[in-house]
């Protein structure tokens, strides 16, 4: 006798709201990435694969390369950056714990677009940076870190950073200090403790914090835009572009579907590492 | 925690400090004379006066909030449930469905604006607050299914199963045993999707309405015009805002754990 | 204990749907445009003398507005918008506009000519001109030693890393179509593709490419020379009046932007009264003193900014919306650009 899995109402709503809400736009962005496009007139229900082929274009290709390259080494320092302090952060007393994840979770009270602001505002010629360095003769001439790529990386790791941070921590936290314990015991030093327990059990974390920073690095074209002067080009300043003066949606949505499919192909190779590391 | 080595204590208060620091610029900012937003003449509180007369980026702020709340709760609840039943059902949509309901968060803004806005239509959706739920529930899905599957396969199952042997029925081991060890995932997502939500702008000025506008829409909206400090005033009164909520927070949550602990 | 709060929920949100939707009883005008378009004082001198409230929504985008006006379908949940010439013309293409009833603007004469009669509107039936803009050159006399006056200037190795544009393809492409003498609505192909190959020669001197407070790169020292909108180059002289601005000799682009009023608007009289009040002189200087646009009511040209009023002949082209495969290689040679800079 078969018993309905009682857990299939747990799953409804996320199916619901899935196929109707979430599945529904998808399909209709795939449809219109094969339309055409009539300037100012707009698209017209005539099928076609030109979007496609324009992506492969020396000039729209390498946007690709040059966003996948941003997300790559943002994602890296974020981890740098990230993982000792997510992990760090699950070391301390309760109230400790709880004090920081607050603190972490204010500047999101202020809306990005500001906070990038203020990002110009220190790194500037004439900005606090530079007035450090240059006071405390570290540096002879200001340094001209704005409007360039490695302004673009640090605007990148600020926005992402939290992200990967609640990720590392919610692993991390879990941690069962018995199990450290018991490895102590065993002999090994703290770094093999390390190596050994802990980090395999903080990679779900990990992977989950990879996604949450690689995805959404591929889109956040307008810190470039504020932080590199427009001089790095990304692939959602190629979609913005194409949907505004360009006024062309059907390619702009051949450059989603082609973006999507990158990521998810990327996601799913980290899926498959995980699940062979993390190995539950 | 290791209480011999002071160096992690160093790092993470360095961290913090570097995060901070845009927003303190932005906060200084909003009692700068001039207009400008990136060059500080003289201190002034014109801003803040401003700000009073204007009822409407007020209100926004208040929709905001509300939007934000709802639509975090939702995905929340959406979320929650749907990755405990991805984990412990075996459907062969599973799969597919979860992935479809994270691709929110793979698609640029832009696009996923402009497709709401056409599928709202095509459904003759009322566009307000509706729409605006929908749309910022969708893409804040996938924040809490990502977090939350992530841990939720870490979880000791023999908890779950000593539970149901002593009696418990499967919705008190839900909430008494499981809902409490996912809490930290599930606040860490809701938090990220609380964040999101408050900052969109893209695709709340695809699917809004005239009466109801979000805060980040009348700020980005402004850029043609240019943005003054009186953004940044708001700004500086959200943070105080919020900073009076995480306390409270704080000093309830103290409370209570002292309450258990007697 | 959960049931309790699931209903008040329920409640709160029904609540919010209704209360977010129309609320039509009082008398209103739903105004779409960008954010801050009119000082506080006109807005609310239009409502005391008529009585109508004015529910003012906004855009960042002009295909933003474009595509929720194609989306309306009946009733359109806007009465009077504003946009930039070239998306009105799409707008008008499309059917989306209704034509003007001027015996419900008696004020219609106060419009300054010079601004009317383009591609999009050549007829004048659809819209109000409300601003224009002439990008002009601005630079900082104390650190650049000669003088700036031409398109062609800019090219300068003694620019290098120095200059701050606006991120608008179109206009970067004409300015370089125009240093080769050619318009800015060029639509040869291998003319386009040369201009290409001239831009990427300008690489070098680009410090910054911003389209919003470009100006800001001028007055907090990151750039020497920019190439500004108007309401930048109004706002960066109002800070640093020893900065120079010049109409740069080769030719001038103008963009003007227009009221008009959505084809099924839901109040079209109202938007009718708002055309007419905009127009009357005090109103129109002070809409113009505040937005920092030309002023394009006539009847202002006395109350207004001087720097707002366009003086002597007027020689140069609006910037129109060109074939599709010309656009595209404006394109192609902005992002060639873009990627070149560095």
């Amino acid at each position: 006798m078969k018993k309905r899995n009682p857990y299939l109402f747990a799953i409804l709503p996320l199916y619901i709201f899935t196929f109707l809400f979430i599945l529904g736009p998808i399909i209709y962005m795939v449809v219109i990435s094969f339309l055409t496009n009539h300037g100012s007139l707009g698209y017209s229900w005539d099928f076609t694969f030109a979007n496609y082929i324009k992506l492969f274009d020396k000039v729209y290709f390498r946007t690709f390369t040059k966003s996948l390259s941003i997300a790559f080494f943002s994602t890296l320092l974020t981890i740098i950056i990230g993982y000792p302090f997510g992990f760090w952060m699950s070391g301390l007393s309760a109230k400790g714990r709880k004090l920081m994840m607050l603190s972490l979770v204010l500047p999101f009270g202020i809306n990005s677009l500001i906070r990038l602001y203020g990002w110009i505002i220190i790194l500037q010629s004439k900005g606090i940076l530079n007035n450090v360095l240059l006071s405390l003769h570290i540096i002879k001439e200001p340094l001209k870190i704005l409007y360039s790529y490695p302004a673009v990386l640090i605007g990148m790791v600020y926005a992402l950073l939290p992200f990967m941070i609640f990720s590392i921590y919610s692993s991390a936290v879990k941690l069962d200090l018995s199990l450290l314990d018991a490895a102590r015991d065993l002999g090994a030093n703290r770094v093999i403790t390390f190596l050994t327990v802990s980090f395999p059990l903080t990679l779900p974390g990990l992977f989950a914090g990879i996604i949450l920073t690689f995805v959404p690095s591929m889109g956040l074209f307008f810190i470039a835009d504020i932080l590199g002067g427009n001089k790095v080009v990304l692939v959602g300043s190629l979609i913005q572009d194409q949907m505004t003066r360009g006024s062309n949606w059907p390619f702009a949505a051949a450059i989603a579907v082609a973006l999507t499919l990158i990521t998810s192909v990327l996601l799913y190779f980290n899926k498959i590492i995980s699940a062979k590391d993390g190995g539950q | 925690m290791r209480k011999k080595y002071k160096f992690p204590y160093f790092y993470l208060a360095f961290i913090s400090i570097l995060m901070y620091l845009p927003f303190l610029v932005v906060v200084v900012f909003s009692f700068n004379e001039s207009k400008l937003p990136t060059i500080f003449t003289n201190f002034s509180f014109k801003w803040y006066k401003e700000l009073f007369y204007n009822k409407r980026l007020l209100e926004s702020l208040l929709n905001s909030f509300l939007l934000g709340i709802f639509s975090t709760l939702a995905s929340a609840v959406i979320g929650t449930i749907g990755a405990v039943g991805l984990a412990k059902t075996h459907y062969k949509l599973n799969k597919p469905v979860s992935y479809i309901a994270t691709l929110p968060m793979m698609i640029p803004e832009i696009i996923l604006a402009m497709v709401f806005l056409a599928f709202f239509s095509l459904l003759s959706l009322p566009f307000g607050f509706v729409t605006l739920l929908i749309a910022h529930t969708a893409f804040c899905v996938p924040y809490i299914l990502i977090m939350v599957s992530s841990t939720i396969n870490t979880l000791d199952k023999e908890l779950e199963e000593a539970a149901r042997d002593l009696g418990a029925s499967r919705r008190r081991a839900f909430i008494d045993i499981i809902l409490p060890l996912l809490f930290p995932s599930i606040l860490s997502g809701s938090i990220l999707a609380f964040a999101m939500s408050l900052d969109d702008v893209v695709i709340s000025v695809f699917v809004n309405s005239p009466y109801f506008v979000t805060l980040p829409v009348r700020v980005y909206t402004q850029l043609k015009t240019g943005v003054t400090p009186e953004i940044n005033a708001l700004c500086t009164i959200m943070l105080i805002i919020c900073l009076i909520g995480i306390t409270i927070y704080y000093i309830l949550s103290n409370k209570k754990e002292k309450h258990k602990h007697d | 204990m959960i049931k309790k709060i699931s209903v008040v929920l329920l409640l709160t949100i029904l609540l919010l749907t209704f209360t977010s939707c129309n609320k039509a009883e009082k008398d209103q005008l739903v105004l779409y445009t960008w954010e801050g378009m009119f000082p506080r004082e006109v807005l609310e001198g239009f409502t005391k003398q008529t009585g109508i409230e004015i529910i003012y929504s906004t855009f960042d985008l002009n295909e933003t507005m474009l595509e929720k006006l194609s989306t309306a379908n009946g009733t359109s949940t806007y009465d009077l918008v504003i946009g930039d010439d070239y998306i009105i013309d799409a707008v008008i293409k499309r059917g989306l506009a209704q034509k003007l009833d001027k015996t419900q603007i008696p004020s219609f004469g106060n419009i300054n000519p010079i601004y009317q009669g383009y591609f999009y509107d050549e007829t004048n039936e659809y819209t109000v001109p409300y601003g224009a803009g002439i990008p002009m050159i601005v630079y900082n006399p104390d650190e650049i030693d000669f003088d700036i006056d031409s398109y062609q200037d800019l090219w300068d190795p003694r620019l290098k890393d120095s200059i701050a544009i606006t991120a608008n393809y179109r206009l970067v492409n004409g300015i370089t179509l125009m240093s080769m003498g050619k318009g800015l609505n060029e639509t040869d192909i291998p003319t386009i593709k040369a201009a290409g190959e001239k831009l990427l020669l300008l690489a070098d001197n680009i410090r910054l490419v911003q389209d919003d407070n470009t100006q800001l790169s001028l007055l907090n020292g990151e750039a020497k020379v920019a190439l500004l909108y108007t309401s930048q180059v109004t706002s960066v002289l109002a800070e640093n009046p020893n900065l120079k601005a010049v109409f740069p000799s080769e030719g001038l682009g103008i963009g003007i932007m227009d009221f008009f009023i959505p084809k099924d608007a839901k109040n079209a009289k109202a938007a009718h009264r708002f055309l007419e009040y905009i127009l009357q002189p005090q109103v129109a200087a002070d809409c113009f003193n505040y937005l920092g646009y030309f002023c394009t009511t006539k009847a202002a040209d006395d109350l207004v900014n001087p720097n707002l009023v366009f003086k002597g002949e007027f020689k140069g082209e609006i910037m129109q919306n060109v074939p599709e495969d010309a656009d595209e290689q404006y394109n192609k040679n902005w992002i060639e650009f873009k990627t070149a800079l560095n």
